[in-house]
């Protein structure tokens, strides 16, 4: 059952001629772990902030086209109502720190407060949101005392906590080293398990492939593909639109060219791509003596 | 680097225990009396006899008088020596200086004056020292406060220190690229320009993302708030309160009935 809809929509920000997003088209699916990638300035985190309702509530501009969430659309509802059914993560983890609060814990709670949750529920929610991000051990640092991909996790527990139905997230891991990244995508994983929607920008290609159900690319704020990661990802349009692809795709793309891949299907993982490689082919021109 | 911009000490004391509110009251209630009361000697026997015990009580004397001792007793002290030379008040003069005249009047209107003062930075000392900001602010929330106003003030006690070390961080760019920071005052001001631009924009991008972020954590929400701390609020707080406000009133009293 779609939980998130889109219909032709059409975004203009206020003091800028052409429209940010055009004619969008989009269904997601409740439970589903959607990843929306493009290039810069595509319009992914403005595609994040139509779906957490900041479009067209805090932005004003021009917004054309239904936005609909749980059966509700935006314009027939509040910022301070929407953003109980969808989270919004974002880029920058200092920002997201809200400054009114001394402890990690107590800035996790903080979200809990404003909507009134009774304090004897807040403690173990905000226990529970912590274990499940893995940073328990950080609940009585000062969040300003924390490194960048600490407070990216402070950020996203603060929005896990309040258990939105649709989780928005805008490049959630970009300050993350790669174990930081892939336990981060492991918890987002678990949460579309768990039936909460997922809606990830993101450009590392790599783990979308190995994590998310759907993947929808996004060129000059139109969707140009939509689909299962293994068709999207592989797809010859991406490279020519500037979007980054896997390794493993331009990797296998290249030993095509050589003979060195038999399969008709494109790998977008490191397994995928182990088990394709057949280095029994015929010999590449150059190594043919020419 | 600064984590955050607060006198508070974090130790167990019945000053510590006490509620918010009641410190608060308190406070004012020594301002009010040392200002309304009739007798003269009242700011000094609260100063000797009350604050300076409390800050015992508290179990911060050492920081509440070495803030005495370098920001309070010399500002008041440059207030008693300024107001003696200068108040163009009374007869009895006690000796005659160039152009200056000292009277008898003008010393025991400046000594009263420095004590109120005294009392007055001191009992916010002691409310600072011994009371967490949070703490202040939710407990005045919880009573009424907008919430957006102790936002206000929470935040800029944390952020202010994050942007101080975000000028270092420019200062230190800048200074890499050969920007001249150490040389003449000249020089030095003019090395403030290129700070200023990235600073100040800087921070009204992030005023923005940061409203989206608070506001993405229901910060307008209708409901009513609730809050994770919980801050007592016993009868002894209540008590304290009522004796507090009854003796600023009776000193108003009194001073209207005498004169």
């Amino acid at each position: 059952m779609a939980i998130v809809t889109l219909q032709n929509v059409t975004y203009k920000y206020p003091l800028t001629e052409a429209p940010v997003l055009q004619n969008v088209n989009l269904q997601i699916n409740e439970g589903e772990f959607v990843a929306v990638i493009g290039p810069n300035g595509a319009g992914k985190s403005t595609l994040c902030y139509t779906l957490a309702g900041f479009v067209p509530h805090f932005f004003k501009g021009e917004l054309t086209g239904t936005v609909e969430v749980a059966g509700v659309e935006t314009h027939q509802s509040s910022l301070n109502e929407w953003v109980l059914n969808v989270g919004l993560a974002f880029q920058n983890p200092f920002n997201q720190i809200s400054g009114a609060k001394y402890t990690v814990f107590e800035e996790i709670a903080f979200g809990l407060e404003n909507i009134g949750v009774p304090r004897e529920e807040m403690k173990p929610r905000v226990e529970k949101a912590l274990a499940l991000t893995g940073i328990s051990d950080l609940a009585d640092r000062s969040p300003y005392s924390l490194s960048g991909g600490q407070q990216q996790r402070v950020a996203l527990t603060s929005i896990l906590v309040m258990e939105p139905k649709v989780l928005v997230l805008d490049e959630p891991t970009s300050q993350m080293d790669p174990i930081g990244t892939r336990e981060v995508f492991g918890v987002i994983r678990t949460m579309a398990e768990r039936g909460m929607t997922v809606v990830l920008a993101e450009h590392k290609v790599e783990w979308i492939a190995a994590f998310a159900d759907r993947v929808v690319a996004l060129k000059d704020g139109q969707v140009l593909l939509d689909g299962k990661p293994g068709e999207v990802l592989t797809s010859p349009l991406l490279e020519e639109a500037g979007f980054g692809i896997s390794r493993y795709t331009s990797t296998a793309r290249k030993a095509r060219e050589l003979g060195l891949w038999k399969k008709d299907q494109l790998p977008i993982t490191l397994e995928e791509a182990v088990e394709g490689f057949s280095l029994t082919s015929s010999p590449s021109p150059k190594e043919r003596g020419e | 680097m600064h984590e955050r911009l607060s006198f508070y000490v974090h130790r167990d004391s019945p000053l510590h225990r006490l509620n918010p509110l009641t410190k608060l009251t308190m406070v004012f209630a020594f301002i009010l009396l040392s200002f309304g009361s009739p007798w003269y000697w009242t700011p000094h026997i609260l100063i000797v006899l009350v604050i300076l015990p409390l800050s015992f009580v508290g179990r911060v004397q050492r920081e509440y008088l070495l803030t005495a001792a370098r920001l309070i007793f010399p500002a008041a002290g440059f207030l008693f020596l300024m107001q003696s030379l200068f108040q163009p008040i009374g007869q009895t003069i006690w000796f005659r200086w160039w152009v200056l005249e000292v009277t008898h009047e003008a010393v025991a209107f400046a000594f009263v004056n420095a004590a109120r003062i005294i009392v007055m930075v001191s009992s916010f000392t002691l409310l600072l020292l011994t009371t967490h900001p949070s703490e202040l602010m939710s407990d005045l929330t919880r009573r009424g406060l907008p919430s957006q106003f102790a936002y206000v003030i929470i935040s800029t006690l944390q952020i202010i220190p994050q942007m101080q070390a975000k000028a270092q961080t420019i200062i230190a760019a800048q200074r890499s690229r050969g920007l001249d920071t150490q040389s003449s005052f000249v020089k030095r001001v003019g090395a403030l320009v290129p700070l200023v631009g990235p600073l100040v924009f800087g921070s009204l991008v992030e005023v923005e993302e940061r409203a989206i972020a608070i506001e993405a954590r229901g910060f307008t929400s209708s409901h009513a708030k609730t809050s994770l701390c919980e801050i007592p609020d016993s009868r002894f707080d209540q008590i304290l309160r009522g004796a507090l406000i009854v003796s600023v009133i009776l000193a108003f009293v009194s001073r209207l009935w005498l004169s």
